[in-house]
């Protein structure tokens, strides 16, 4: 009964995979993000107004606060204006940025070990007030891996780090492998050579430092009710009493963040020139707060304008919005194990002919995204590896709005003469009942008869495509209508490997690889991929992605991006890893 | 003297989708002070319009209303409305057939009566009330005082037809039109109703229109009896003229259908066969003929006027038939015979004229 | 009549009983999003899926579960916890009342007033032109989509985004600043909410009293002598808007339950706009929570309107 209102919901916290089963209007609702590599589109400006407050409009509350236990876009905004983690963000820059840190990580030549140097005389805000250790670093490790605070990605990308749990623990646990040597140093230990990836990692808000003679109290209750206590670190901070509790916070209504008053310019590269951020997490409808933003002052939106309030701002307001890649691709996965596309020239057949702009159409046309040609996503490390904008250069994804000659060309290298496909079996495809998903697996149904394949298409609800059907082997989903990967840092190998690697496939449901892709040498290829650092990473997946790309196991057809609106006497910005409007760096005119 | 109410050749027509209603069609009657009138006629007839177009209520868009109303040396057919609302619930008075509906059931009915009295008295409501009880004892309402706080739904029918009575005296009218007050009622409760108003006539010298259906009514308490048909008085006469001595088919009718309490319980009551006619269409003629026993074919053509009977300077009838075929009709009717029989006994061969007695089927 | 209500409250308990069983089995046995997965994020793995259902106690059996929400709830009036945030979900509710109350019992009072007044006046006026007008503009009223309506409103009258700029703009309106302050506020969503329930009434109010003015107490108030005025608003209306007052009553009941699109279009933080959010989201004990209070509100306004016409007409008793 819930997936057909989701659209409306903007729902925080609502995705339960990292797939992104299109979230209605607003894509982002799924979607967290990190650091990007490619060409920005946001710049900040050279100099901001000093002071003035802005309100930004929104329909939905963050997760949660508390940085060790948010994992969401909404929640990540306030988290990297209240908190300084090891590594932070700027607009028009896609590395990581030492925040906390001093330096990038130095990775131990083994791949087994990361240290980390941390700045001096950074503080906590009231009511802590002292200087930031290594120790408040570690101890945000330890308390993310509690089930008492919840870590949603402890387990999936810091495992590899020695005594790190399997799965969340009854209160708060110390890990072996993290250690403190001094107060500005943090050594983490590997179990396995994956330093770049965990490195890579460490722009997340796990890193963000908790006080744990502060917190601990509230770590003790389960579920902990630090979320209602946070101690901020950032240029900002909610607002709050004496005692901590946080007076600027209403759940489900609005956000007050303030300045930090123990927060140093001097230690930052962050000009944070607001002085009050207001944020109102109850405003419904997403159509009329659009228009409030557009010809109001000092207001910002936050989240994608719907698709008339777009057009209007794309049309008419132009220096009051930004356009940020998303950092994902939506595909149509081809279920390699299921005849006829077991066969890899039906399947580039089907790339071949089929008219991704119209897939892009049915999901708003082209202010909502890019066409793809290939997976690693615009501003994204690799990218430009893997083949920008260009793409791999294969002739089945040329052309956008697909190219029958073609199609025919692989069809009958398949054995179907005609040109098209022949048989008369009934494939399966799944989409959802809600759009845009139900719109663009209604294309793709389109598309695959027009091949020739005789398509059953079956409109299931939202959160159902994933966990019901797509990622169940044995459902024999031929076609999945709503599939989409998005990051959650800057680093190819998380883009790639889960959802194409053999090794992955997971028969009893669960399964990520959707099109049960399994290459042994595209497998061996990320396993060496997995080890190396720096320009040769990059090329490594890169040529992954062209790789996977050669084996048309789907059909790549957006690249999102994520569309910032604000009022005219603001000056907006966004990073490509926040996505969201990035209050650090927003001023007033 | 000059009569108390003078009503002069009345019509009351009602223009419809269907055509015009000829609800009242040229009636004249009069009533003197302290005298009763009883208008008798079927469902249809007019008798309800015609007294209702006295008390202004059937003014309406649709209603073209003409003749002459004189209710105590004043024409009321073309009084304002603000005068007829003066007149209304004051010097004329109505009570109605049913008296559980004609009650707001939403007020109590001592307020109901107060209103009455204070929309012509300018009295407290003090005043109002003491003399809401005074009535409402008047016509025998037990413990009045403290019944004025009941609300209509919690009397019994005779009850609450004795508050609608006091409701209409409490205003002291020289006239009360009763709209067959005692149909709603049981039979022993009709007589009490009757008797009282029999009673405050005597009391209040107060005159009385009495419409009814049922000529057993207005034998208890009227003085002069009109007898309407299809929008027009068809016979009118002192009451003991028309139990005596009827003139009309239709007044024969309807005396035969009066249950007599000194009849055999199983004989059975005679209705006038035949429905009453349309009041668009009325039949040409006289509007009683496909009904009457006794039709003659010129009957079909000739429209009859209200005529005294000769002998009888108070008592006029509209019948086209002679006054001996009537007299002896009417003997044969009164010992008993059915109307065929009756016929064929009074109608020699020879006073059958050329013209065929021919009994139209109904 | 004591009985009579003693008894309707024991109904009314009952119901609500049935009611929280009902919508606790619909979002915990029949096949939902599990809250546990729902918290376990994006990434999450079997073993912090199981650990958070231990967490949660959802792994004890169904009517445990509901027994001590049950007790929770009656023993210390304790709604329970929102799964996603953890946030207690009694002070949610209790924020988002006074909202839905001001903007509900607002538009109550506006559309019965203007649809007793367009009723009698179109029942008064039969087959006028003022008639006709008003009871086809009742019909586009009742037609028009609230949302749609309420855009038009915001475009055509609000501060900021309005041609003409009369009433503040959308999500102006807060409970929790004062109920009575930005009031004005509040005029465009009651104008707006209360348009196709006015004219619902007008039209029910005009067969009413149509039906009524042919009654046969109304010819005998005609016949006492009162002026026509008196008779329509002291006899005929009388009548015609008791059955109203019912309707009235379980209208309001059922808008406790939260009036969600003017809500939404307006920005007012109600109990309608916390209950559509929690159902997104599968946040089972805002749902119940919520749902409770539109089961009681619908249960206490039909009791009071049971009782309220057992005054307004003597003839009911108990």
């Amino acid at each position: 009964m819930t997936n057909s209102l989701r659209a409306l919901a903007l729902g925080a916290a609502a995705a339960s995979s990292l797939f992104v089963v299109a979230c209605g209007s607003d894509d982002s609702g799924s979607s967290s993000s990190q650091s990007s590599g490619g060409a920005p589109k946001a710049e900040a400006p050279a100099e901001g107004k000093q002071g003035g407050a802005l309100q930004q409009l929104g329909a939905a509350d963050v997760d949660y606060l508390d940085p060790g236990h948010t994992y969401y876009q909404g929640g990540y905004q306030v988290a990297y204006a209240t908190h300084r983690g090891l590594y932070g963000f700027k607009p028009g820059t896609p590395e990581p940025q030492p925040d906390l840190a001093v330096a990038a990580p130095e990775i131990g030549a083994d791949n087994k070990s990361i240290t980390v140097k941390l700045r001096k005389g950074v503080k906590f805000a009231p009511p802590v007030n002292r200087e930031i250790t290594s120790k408040d670093v570690k101890y945000a490790f330890d308390r993310a891996f509690s089930v008492n605070v919840g870590g949603q990605y402890a387990t999936a990308f810091f495992s590899s780090i020695e005594g790190a749990p399997k799965k969340l623990t009854k209160g708060v646990k110390s890990i072996s492998g993290i250690t403190t040597p001094d107060d500005q140093t943090l050594v983490f230990k590997l179990t396995s050579p994956e330093a770049p990836g965990v490195a890579a990692a460490l722009v997340m808000p796990i890193t963000m430092p908790v006080p744990e003679e502060y917190a601990k109290e509230f770590d003790a209750k389960s579920p902990s009710t630090y979320n209602k206590h946070v101690v901020a670190s950032g240029p900002y901070m909610v607002a709050n009493d004496a005692e901590g509790n946080l007076t600027g916070y209403k759940a489900g209504k609005s956000i007050k963040l303030v300045r930090n008053p123990n927060w140093d310019k001097a230690t930052d590269f962050k000009p944070a020139y607001l002085d009050e951020i207001n944020m109102k997490t109850n405003v419904a409808d997403a159509s009329v707060a659009a228009q409030q933003v557009l010809k109001g002052q000092g207001m910002a939106l936050d989240t994608n304008p719907p698709a008339a309030e777009l057009k209007l701002a794309v049309t008419q307001f132009k220096d009051q919005f930004v356009q940020v890649p998303s950092g994902g691709y939506r595909y149509f996965p081809l279920n390699t194990t299921i005849k006829p596309f077991d066969d890899l020239n039906v399947r580039k057949a089907v790339l071949a002919g089929f008219d991704r702009e119209a897939a892009l159409k049915a999901r708003g046309g082209k202010f909502t995204g890019d066409i793809a040609n290939h997976f690693l996503p615009p501003g994204f490390p690799g990218f430009e590896e893997a083949g920008g904008a260009e793409g791999a250069g294969v002739d089945f994804l040329a052309n956008p709005r697909g190219d029958m000659a073609v199609a025919a060309k692989y069809m009958k290298a398949a054995g179907f003469k005609s040109g098209k496909y022949e048989g008369d079996e009934e494939l399966l495809m799944i989409g959802a009942t809600a759009d845009p998903v139900k719109a663009q697996s209604e294309v793709a149904k389109a598309q695959l008869e027009k091949l020739g394949f005789k398509i059953k298409l079956r409109l299931v609800p939202q959160d159902a495509v994933y966990t019901e059907y797509c990622q169940v082997p044995k459902k024999k989903v031929a076609v999945c209508g709503g599939a989409g990967w998005f990051k959650d840092f800057q680093d190819p190998q998380s883009m790639l490997e889960p959802t194409f690697k053999g090794e992955n496939i997971t028969l009893d449901g669960g399964n990520n690889n959707l099109p049960q892709l399994d290459d042994p040498k595209i497998d061996a290829a990320m396993d060496k991929a997995a080890t190396l650092q720096g320009e040769e990473r990059l090329k490594a997946y890169g040529e992954i992605d062209k790789m996977i790309v050669e084996q048309a196991p789907a059909v790549p057809f957006v690249w999102d991006k994520q569309t910032n609106i604000w009022s005219k006497n603001v000056a907006g910005a966004a990073n490509d890893y926040g996505v969201l409007l990035d209050f650090n760096f927003t001023s007033l005119k | 003297m000059a009569p108390l109410l003078q009503v002069t050749d009345l019509r009351v027509h009602f223009h419809t989708d269907d055509g015009i209603v000829k609800a009242v069609d040229g009636i004249s009657y009069s009533v003197d002070a302290g005298q009763t009138l009883g208008i008798v006629g079927e469902s249809g007839s007019g008798k309800s319009v015609s007294s209702m177009t006295v008390m202004g209520l059937t003014r309406a868009k649709n209603a073209q209303i003409s003749g002459s109303i004189v209710f105590d040396g004043k024409e009321l057919l073309t009084a304002t409305e603000d005068e007829l609302r003066r007149v209304r619930g004051g010097p004329v008075s109505m009570i109605f057939q049913d008296p559980l509906s004609s009650l707001h059931p939403m007020y109590k009915i001592g307020k109901q009566l107060v209103e009455a009295v204070r929309t012509h008295q300018d009295v407290s409501k003090a005043r109002a009330l003491d003399r809401a009880v005074e009535m409402l004892g008047l016509v025998g309402l037990p413990e009045p005082r403290r019944r004025v706080d009941s609300y209509p739904h919690e009397f019994s029918g005779g009850m609450r037809q004795r508050v609608m009575i006091a409701m209409a005296l409490c205003n002291d009218p020289k006239l009360l039109i009763a709209d067959e007050p005692t149909t709603a009622l049981d039979v022993t409760v009709q007589a009490q109703i009757l008797d009282l108003l029999e009673r405050l006539k005597r009391e209040l010298d107060t005159a009385i229109v009495l419409i009814t259906h049922d000529l057993g009514v207005v034998a208890e308490v009227t003085d002069d009896i009109a007898v309407m048909y299809a929008g027009r008085i068809v016979e009118k006469a002192p009451k003991g003229a028309i139990f005596a001595a009827p003139e009309h088919p239709y007044t024969w009718g309807l005396l035969r259908s009066i249950p007599r309490l000194d009849s055999p319980r199983d004989e059975e009551l005679v209705p006038i066969p035949g429905r009453p006619p349309s009041l668009i269409n009325p039949p040409s003629g006289c509007s009683f003929h496909p009904r009457c026993p006794y039709v003659r074919e010129a009957h079909t053509r000739v429209d009859p006027a209200l005529e005294p009977v000769p002998g009888a300077r108070e008592h006029a009838v509209a019948c086209l038939l002679t006054g001996e075929t009537r007299q002896a009709l009417w003997a044969e009717l009164a010992s008993g015979a059915d109307p065929e029989a009756a016929k064929a006994a009074a109608t020699p061969a020879a006073a059958a004229g050329p013209g065929r007695l021919e009994e139209e089927g109904s | 009549m004591g009985t009579y209500i003693f008894r309707r409250l024991i109904w009314t308990a009952l119901l609500l009983f049935f009611v929280s069983a009902l919508t606790f089995l619909i979002f915990n046995v029949l096949p939902t999003a599990d809250p546990a997965k729902l918290r376990a994020g994006r990434n999450q793995t079997p073993e912090t899926v199981a650990a958070i259902r231990e967490q949660l106690n959802l792994d004890d059996p169904f009517l445990v579960r509901f027994f001590s929400y049950l007790g929770d709830l009656l023993f210390r009036f304790d709604f329970g916890t929102s799964v996603l945030n953890d946030e207690p979900v009694r002070p949610l509710i209790f924020e988002a009342l006074p909202n839905t109350l001001m903007l509900v019992l607002g538009a109550a009072f506006v559309w019965f007033a203007s649809g007793v007044v367009i009723g009698t006046i179109s029942a008064v006026r039969r087959g006028t032109i003022i008639d006709r007008v008003a009871m086809t503009t009742a019909l586009v009223a009742i037609s028009a989509p609230v949302y749609w309506l309420g855009l038009v409103a915001l475009y055509l009258f609000s501060s900021d985004l309005g041609v003409l700029g009369l009433f503040p703009a959308a999500g102006t309106y807060d409970a929790a600043d004062g109920i009575f302050t930005n009031i004005s506020s509040l005029f465009l969503p009651w104008l707006v909410l209360a348009a196709a329930f006015a004219a619902i009434y007008a039209r029910l109010l005009r067969s009413n009293l149509l039906e009524v003015m042919s009654e046969d107490y109304i010819r005998t108030a005609r016949a006492k002598g009162l002026k026509e005025r008196r008779v329509i608003f002291r006899h005929g209306l009388r009548s015609a808007i008791t059955p109203i007052i019912t309707v009235l009553g379980l209208d309001i009941g059922i808008l406790m339950g939260g009036a969600i699109l003017t809500e939404s279009v307006f920005g007012i933080p109600g109990i309608g706009r916390l209950s559509f959010d929690a159902i997104n989201r599968n946040d089972i004990d805002i749902v119940q929570g919520t749902t409770l209070f539109l089961a009681l509100g619908v249960c206490l306004m039909s009791l009071l309107v049971d009782v309220l016409y057992a005054f307004l007409d003597p003839r009911v008793r108990f």
